[in-house]
């Protein structure tokens, strides 16, 4: 070892942080070299002098600091989860229009139902093997889609799992919810389209076009209003016309946005 | 035949899921790294005990890197809130520590940039309190204690040679750390902290010779 590698290694092997070999080396050197000797012991009490500067501790501002923000962001996320399902509660308490032919219509179902019963508990065993995987694979998928969601994994990671949700055929609730969601609140635009195209396949429910018009008052960008605009006319939701009105008399709103929210109201 | 001793598990706080899960799977205390894992997965609890542990640390490194302990507590601060931020951005491999530093290098930085643009606030209760740290204003009237020598040579250095320096000093580090943390080779984060602890000597030995003022 030569002098300028030797005290190049002079802080670790002070602060014993070398290998064995290494550090066998420096002591060797320093053994050898009386210059290097005479610099690692001026080393050595400077470190000791800066090592013995007491540090002491912050007030106790710091921790009221980074503490408040910490319970703020509990929050935040807490309000976050109890969103979609709140959309999901107002829309199961919301009294039903129904036809008065409907009950009918309804008992003759039951009566087929029930034929078709008698059928069905042959193949029973196999079906419900199919329904467990099934409900395993959606339960995992939901699970997904609420963690990536809730806890802000990268936008890479949140539309992988936007599309694994996508492409799940008969999604339960809580994906239907981290879908809504990922709409409301994820912050990358590509993201909150891929959940609004998830959303397509699932459009006969009226969760999801109550949760998409909940999403459009919150949107900012102009794409994704369109793009939810487009959706509610495509899915024929009626609720959405005053909505769209007030968007369509918004002159802070974008103009494309505007436009699209008048056409979508001569449509609905 | 004996009962089966019962495993104690000791009790955590209401609503901790996630230590609660993993307390019958760890004996030991939870690593820096599990911890902010945790915080990753949405258990921001963790956070908590994380600043526990790395707040006076970081506040003392800050201190000696800033020689002012309301911008070092201000930095603090922001190490820690943008922890809370970008914590979706921590990953599976590194060191918590390296991560941290890392962060607390940006915010030095930002701050730097932004006083030199603007004056620092400075709480008076704080000069009251912590006069014998400061060493910008009384300098004139310093002793020969050491621990103020010390601090008077440290503030002289550049800025990226009180940094290469004090990271070095930090006993969870090691170097290939620090010199992940600056963003350079071993090789060259070895020599800046060489040639910034000749500095520091040769300060500090020029000082302890000088006359008293």
């Amino acid at each position: 070892m030569n002098c300028q590698s030797c005290r190049e290694h002079m802080i670790e092997f002070a602060d014993a942080k070398l290998d064995v070999e290494t550090a066998e080396g420096v002591r060797a050197h320093i053994g050898a070299c009386e210059e290097c000797r005479s610099e690692f012991e001026s080393f050595t009490l400077t470190l000791g002098a800066l090592d013995a500067v007491p540090a002491s501790p912050p007030t106790h501002r710091l921790r009221a600091r980074v503490m408040g923000p910490i319970e703020a962001e509990k929050l935040t996320l807490r309000n976050q989860a109890a969103w979609a399902s709140s959309i999901r509660a107002a829309e199961v308490s919301r009294p039903r229009r129904r036809l008065p032919w409907m009950a009918y219509v309804l008992q003759a179902a039951g009566v087929c139902a029930l034929v078709a019963l008698g059928f069905i508990l042959g193949e029973r065993t196999a079906t419900q093997r199919q329904i467990a995987d099934l409900r395993a694979r959606v339960d995992t998928v939901g699970q997904l889609v609420e963690q990536s969601v809730l806890q802000k994994r990268s936008t890479g990671d949140r539309l992988e799992t936007v599309l694994t949700a996508a492409s799940t055929g008969k999604p339960d609730e809580r994906v239907i919810d981290g879908l809504i969601n990922s709409l409301a609140f994820d912050p990358s635009v590509n993201v909150r389209l891929n959940a609004l195209s998830a959303l397509y396949g699932h459009a006969d429910q009226e969760v999801v076009r109550a949760g998409v018009l909940a999403c459009l008052p919150r949107e900012a960008n102009p794409l994704v209003q369109v793009s939810m605009i487009d959706f509610l006319v495509a899915t024929k939701a009626r609720e959405a016309s005053p909505q769209l009105r007030k968007l369509a008399s918004d002159e802070k709103a974008n103009a494309d946005v505007r436009d699209s929210a008048r056409r979508a109201i001569d449509l609905l | 035949m004996p009962p089966a001793p019962e495993i104690l598990v000791p009790a955590l706080p209401s609503g901790n899921k996630w230590r609660q899960r993993h307390a019958v799977e760890h004996e030991a205390p939870l690593s820096d790294h599990e911890l902010m894992l945790a915080v990753r997965d949405g258990e921001l609890d963790c956070m908590g005990e994380l600043f526990e542990r790395h707040h006076g640390p970081l506040f003392g490194y800050l201190t000696k890197l800033t020689g002012n302990r309301t911008a070092a507590e201000d930095i603090s601060q922001i190490v820690f809130q943008r922890m809370l931020k970008y914590r979706h951005t921590y990953r599976n491999e590194g060191k918590f520590t390296s991560w941290m530093y890392h962060l607390a290098r940006r915010c030095a930085t930002d701050h730097y940039r932004k006083a030199s643009s603007a004056p620092i606030a400075v709480d008076p209760s704080d000069l009251a309190a912590h006069a014998d740290e400061a060493h910008s204003a009384d300098e004139s009237a310093s002793s020969r204690d050491d621990h103020a020598l010390l601090q008077r040579a440290l503030g002289r250095l550049d800025r990226d040679d009180r940094e290469v320096l004090l990271l070095s000093r930090l006993q969870e580090l090691s170097f290939a750390e620090v010199a992940e943390i600056l963003e350079c080779s071993v090789g060259a984060a070895r020599v800046r902290a060489h040639r910034a602890l000749r500095t520091l000597r040769d300060h500090y030995f020029k000082m302890q010779k000088e006359p008293l003022t």
